[in-house]
Parts: structure tokens; sequence; C-alpha cells
């Protein structure tokens, strides 16, 4: 594509013979392939540490110059990580956090977004909502960290999985909605004209006609979302100590005044990214179909 | 049943009236179609009715029912829309069932009305099909069944036939008239186009900017256009307009002169008027007359012959049989029976001719 498009504006330069056009196309080709080769090497360089460095004794990863290749692969950061860990209880956290904040974001969002589609609210109130919801996003996240605590402390929500359940719902649904206006704006509305001649109510249309054809746009925001709340680190650590931990904040614990135990903190490394990995590649499909959606008409 | 009247509607779109104080009477079974040029107002009617469109003033009947603050779904009607409207993820079958799951028929019910329908229609054998599976004109009968499995007291149909090509719209056509003969039931339909309008209805509201020009058969509409929109609006080739004035018991312009039909015999002298004459009203005579025109292009059509003419700066169209030898830049004359010639008032538009 890049090729055609690049030969195609030379073409239509001035003659300047033969070679000098060979010349800016081989610059061009060196140009694009340097590209690709930094952004791999962005992407999978840390990977690649991360898988290694799990699998090195401490001699290795302590070494300076660092070891690329272990001298010798081992498994004892995951034997200690299991043995001294209750992972399965973290992992559980995780998960849990995961999903019920996904499902609720997805849930009120598609009700909320499928609303400012089709509503026309009073003076404007339209626009002013959405970016209303966008704005929650526009500060650093941080910025409001002390008096969610403090709130989160006087309801008694500290160190449970309610806290980060609410906190990821409302970090991820303006995303969420502003994800599905688009779509829902893009559904014909003569569908749901239909649907009103057969009688159906608002929720019906919703249920029946609206949701079952948004699927593959709500599938690639629940992934979307999934993931932020699946890595979210800043307010799990704030809000949890023992009992509601969530796998990052396990992590970071592996980091201690004694210094950092690289081969445990790499292990639940791989173990948190693993589902992620294997769930994203599952669903690549929807998520690129999900979010080019009513991108191009059919 | 189902009678419709409209009383006093006007529809507003913040300072654009869309409709205007519309008066309309449909007796229970008539098939009534609703024309125009796209933007005067018939669609907003049709959805006025259906309940998708609120009146701003007004009050609309169904069976002398007050409907305006129903919503769709209570009115009992069924609609068929331009872009059909199937439900995507449905098959055939659950989107004709769709309604009568909604307002909770039994099973058994169901069943048998889907049956009957996709039958009358022919498509039973696509019942389990989803509606991106089928051509054009399988959807535009898809469409149909899901209003008729419903067996409303009233149909409105929003130009159902413009997404087909010629060749099936024209067979849609007779299809569809045959077809709501046979259950008559009432019929509002929309289209802009005047052919099907002709050959479908009972009767045909003309609306034009928002306002209804005309009421009447088709046949009335195209007789006795009661002003220029309509005269215009019907036929193909339109009707032919030449500014003209009456005197000495003619009607006569630049280049053209015709005798005045009997009820004009009382109309003012001097008065400017527009002539109105109908392509296939014209007739070519061979020996010399007042009015000569030349012809400019000769357009065979199969089963007649169109010529383009021009007498003085106007153009004419002349319908004319289809074994013409005339070719271009030929003169010949031209003559009309007085009574074929619409007048209208210059100022106006409105038709000179008595009231019948």
């Amino acid at each position: 594509m890049t090729a055609t498009t690049l030969s195609r504006v030379d073409s239509t330069r001035p003659r300047k013979g033969r070679s000098a056009a060979r010349t800016s196309d081989l610059g061009w080709a060196l140009l694009r392939w340097a590209t690709v080769a930094l952004a791999l090497i962005v992407t999978i360089v840390p990977f690649f540490w991360l898988v290694t460095t799990s699998f090195k004794r401490q001699i290795d990863y302590l070494a300076y110059p660092p070891v690329v290749i272990p001298s010798a692969w081992t498994l004892e950061g995951y034997r200690v990580l299991f043995e001294q860990q209750d992972l399965g209880h973290y992992f559980a956290n995780s998960v849990i956090v995961t999903l019920t904040s996904t499902a609720l974001a997805v849930f009120i969002g598609a009700l909320a977004a499928y609303s400012l589609a089709r509503a026309r609210f009073p003076f404007k109130l339209n626009g002013i909502l959405a970016f209303w919801m966008l704005l929650t996003r526009m500060y650093p996240a941080i910025a409001t960290a002390i008096p969610y605590f403090l709130i989160m402390r006087d309801l008694r929500l500290l160190d449970t999985l309610p806290a980060l359940i609410v906190t990821y719902t409302a970090f991820n649904l303006p995303f969420v909605i502003w994800l599905l206006i688009g779509f829902y704006e893009e559904l014909p509305i003569e569908l749901e004209r239909a649907a009103m001649i057969d009688g159906c109510s608002v929720w019906m249309r919703f249920r029946k006609i609206v949701l079952p054809l948004s699927a593959p746009a709500l599938v690639a925001t629940a992934i979307l979302s999934a993931v932020l709340a699946w890595n979210e680190f800043l307010f799990a650590v704030m809000l949890t100590r023992v009992n509601a931990k969530t796998l990052p904040v396990v992590m970071s614990g592996f980091i201690t005044d004694k210094g950092t135990q690289w081969d445990q903190m790499t292990a639940l490394g791989v173990i948190t990214v693993l589902p992620v990995l294997v769930f994203a590649l599952a669903v690549q499909r929807y998520l690129v179909r999900g979010l080019t959606l009513g991108a191009v008409k059919e | 049943m189902g009678s419709v009247r409209f009383d006093h509607v006007t529809k507003r779109y913040g300072k654009v009236e869309a409709v205007s104080d519309l008066n309309l009477d449909i007796p229970d079974g008539q098939f009534m179609t609703l024309v125009g040029p796209s933007g005067c107002g018939k669609s907003t009617t049709l959805n006025m009715l259906a309940g998708l469109d609120d009146v701003t003033e007004g009050e609309i009947y169904i069976d002398d029912q007050e409907v305006s603050s129903l919503p769709p779904g209570e009115r009992d009607i069924a609609m068929v829309f331009q872009s059909y409207a199937l439900y995507p993820h449905m098959s055939v079958r659950d989107n004709l069932a769709f309604a009568l799951m909604v307002r909770k028929e039994s099973r058994a019910a169901i069943q048998e009305k889907v049956t009957n329908a996709a039958r009358l229609l022919g498509i039973e054998e696509l019942l389990d099909r989803k509606p991106r599976q089928l051509s054009g004109g399988q959807r535009q009968r898809v469409a149909l069944g899901r209003a008729l499995v419903r067996e409303p007291r009233l149909f409105l149909l929003d130009e159902p036939l413009s997404n087909l090509d010629a060749k099936l719209r024209v067979q849609m056509r007779a299809e569809l008239k045959l077809l709501f003969d046979r259950l008559a039931t009432t019929v509002v339909y929309v289209t802009h186009d005047q052919a099907e309008a002709m050959t479908m209805s009972d009767r045909v509201a003309i609306f034009d900017k928002g306002v209804v020009q005309q009421v009447g058969t088709p046949l009335e509409l195209y007789d006795r256009p009661a002003n220029v929109f309509v005269a215009g609006f019907l036929g193909s080739p339109p009707m032919n307009f030449l500014e003209a004035e009456i005197a000495d018991g003619q009607v006569r312009g630049s280049g053209f002169a015709f005798g005045l039909p009997a009820w004009a015999g009382g109309a003012g002298r001097g008065a400017p008027v527009v002539l109105g004459m109908r392509p296939e009203d014209i007739s070519l005579r061979s020996a010399s007359g007042p009015t000569q025109a030349s012809i400019s292009l000769v357009e065979p059509m199969g089963s007649s012959t169109i010529l383009y003419t021009r007498i003085g700066e106007n153009l004419v169209s002349i319908e004319t049989g289809k074994d013409t030898n005339l070719g271009v830049g030929s003169t010949v004359s031209l003559d009309i029976e007085p009574n074929r010639l619409h007048l209208f008032d210059a100022a106006t538009g409105q038709t000179l001719a008595p009231a019948q």
C-alpha cells in the first residue's frame, strides 16, 4: 500500500533520470524498514527481557554487563512465587474486578451512548453531556488520588473489590460511551422506526434490535476496557492493602528495601500477561472489525 | 376498517413548515397515493400518520379515533419503508414473526400467519435466509410480508419500489395493485413517481411545498388539473406550457393560435394566460394552418414517437404514431381539439376551467 503510493508520487514528478528515481525509491524503502524495525524493537525487547529474566538465575539477572541469553535456565522464580504467594486469590481478584467492571461499563455505557445518540435533549445537552464525560479523562488520574482515597476510606471500601470495580467502571465509561455513540449514530434509524411500528417500547427496541446489531462494537469496547482494568496499577495500589490486591499490585511488592526480586517479579509478569495475550489473539478479528464498524458503508 | 382523516394538520421543524393545514379524507378500503417532488411534505404526512413524527397542530383520526398522541405500535398500522428496514440479524421468518411476537400472539397463530404471508408473496423457500442473502426484489417482498402478517387496518408504504430496477419496478407495481385489491385494506402510498400514482391509486393527493394541490382519481387529475403544478407533474412526457392571451375567440401567442374551448367563451379578453397542451392531444396536419412548428428532435419510443418541435421560442413536444416519416428540420402544422386545451391564470397558476 505505502509502496505503491510512494512510487506513484515519484512518477508524477518531473523526470530526473532513472537512477535518481531508483536511489530515492531505495531511500524510502530503507526508511520504511528502519521504522518497522524500531517499532518491533520497542515492543518486542521488553517482552523478551521479561520472559527470559523469569527463567534466569540470580547470577544472570544481576550480572553487569547484562546477560541476554541466560547461561542456565531455571524455574526457581516460578517455584518460589507459587510457594510463597497466595497467587490463586490475587488472580481471582484480578479476574473478578476486570470482568465485573467491564460488564458494568459496557452495559451502562451502551445505555448512555444509545440515549445520547438517539434522544434530542434540550439546550444542546447531548453535546455538553458527551463532552463532560470526556472531561473526566482529561486530567491525570493521580490528581484525584488523595480525595478518592479519603472518600473510599469514609465509605469503608478500602481494600475491597467493590472499590476497584466502581473505580474502573467509572474510568472506562467515557471511553465506552464515546466509542459506542459513533456506532449508534451510524445505525440506520429506519430499523428502529420499523420496530416502533411493530410495537416495540424503547427498551425492547434497544434489547431486540440495537443490542444484537451492536454486538461487534460491544465486544471491541469490552476488550479494550478489560485490558485497561486488568493492567491498572495506580488506584489498585492506593485502594488495596492485603485482601483485594490485584496482580499488578502483587508484582510491585517484589520491589523491596532489600532489592528487587527480579525472578519472581518477572515470573508473575509472564503469568499476568499470558491470559491477556491469549485473549487478544482469540478476539483480534472482532477487535479490528468492531473499531472500524460504521466507518465504511457496507 | 381503516378510514383516515387529517384535520387541519400542520407540521413545523423550527421555522420551516413541512406540511401546512392539511385536510384529507381517506375512506376505508381506498388506495390513496400521496405524490409530489422531494421535500413536498408527503413523507412527513405519512410519518405523522404512522406516529413516527409528532403533529405540530391539528388532529389525525383513524376510524374516528384521534391518534395524535398514540405511539406507533398502538395505531394498528403496518409500514413498508423505502430501505425495507429488514432486521439484518434475523432470518426472514423471524422478520415476519417479530411484530406478532412483540404482540405476544400464540406460537401456532404466528406460524400460520407467517406461512400464509410467505405463500401469498412466493417467498416460502426464503424463510430461513438472512436479509443480506436476498436480492433487492426478494427483500422488497419480505418487507411487504412483514406488513401483511400484521393484518392491520391501515397499510403505509413509503416509496417501496424506488430501490428496484426499472423493469422489476413495473412488475411489482402491478403485483402490489393486485395484492391490495384482493386485501381490500386501506393503503396510504407515498411516491415521487407519477406513473406509480397514476397506475395504482384509487385516489391521488398531489403535494407541493407542504400543501395539497389537488385530490382526485388519477384520471380526474390528469384530465382536469387544478393548476399548473398538477398539470405539469402528471404525464410523461409532461404537458407543454405556452404563454398566451385570449383574443377574438382564440388563444394565441407568438407563432400560434388555437380555437377556444366552449367553456372559455366568456373568458376575459386580452388577459394573459398559460396555455397547456398534452403531447398526445396535439395533432399534425399536412395542410398549412395558423400554427407552424419545426421539428428539432425525433424520439422513437417504439409504441409511439415523440417529436420535439419549436414554435417561435417555445419548445413543444408532440406524441405521434410510431410510423411517422417526419425528420428533423421539417415543418409541420399543429392543431388541437379546443376542448383538449388547458388554460391557467398566468398570475396564480390556477385553472380557468369551471369546476365540475
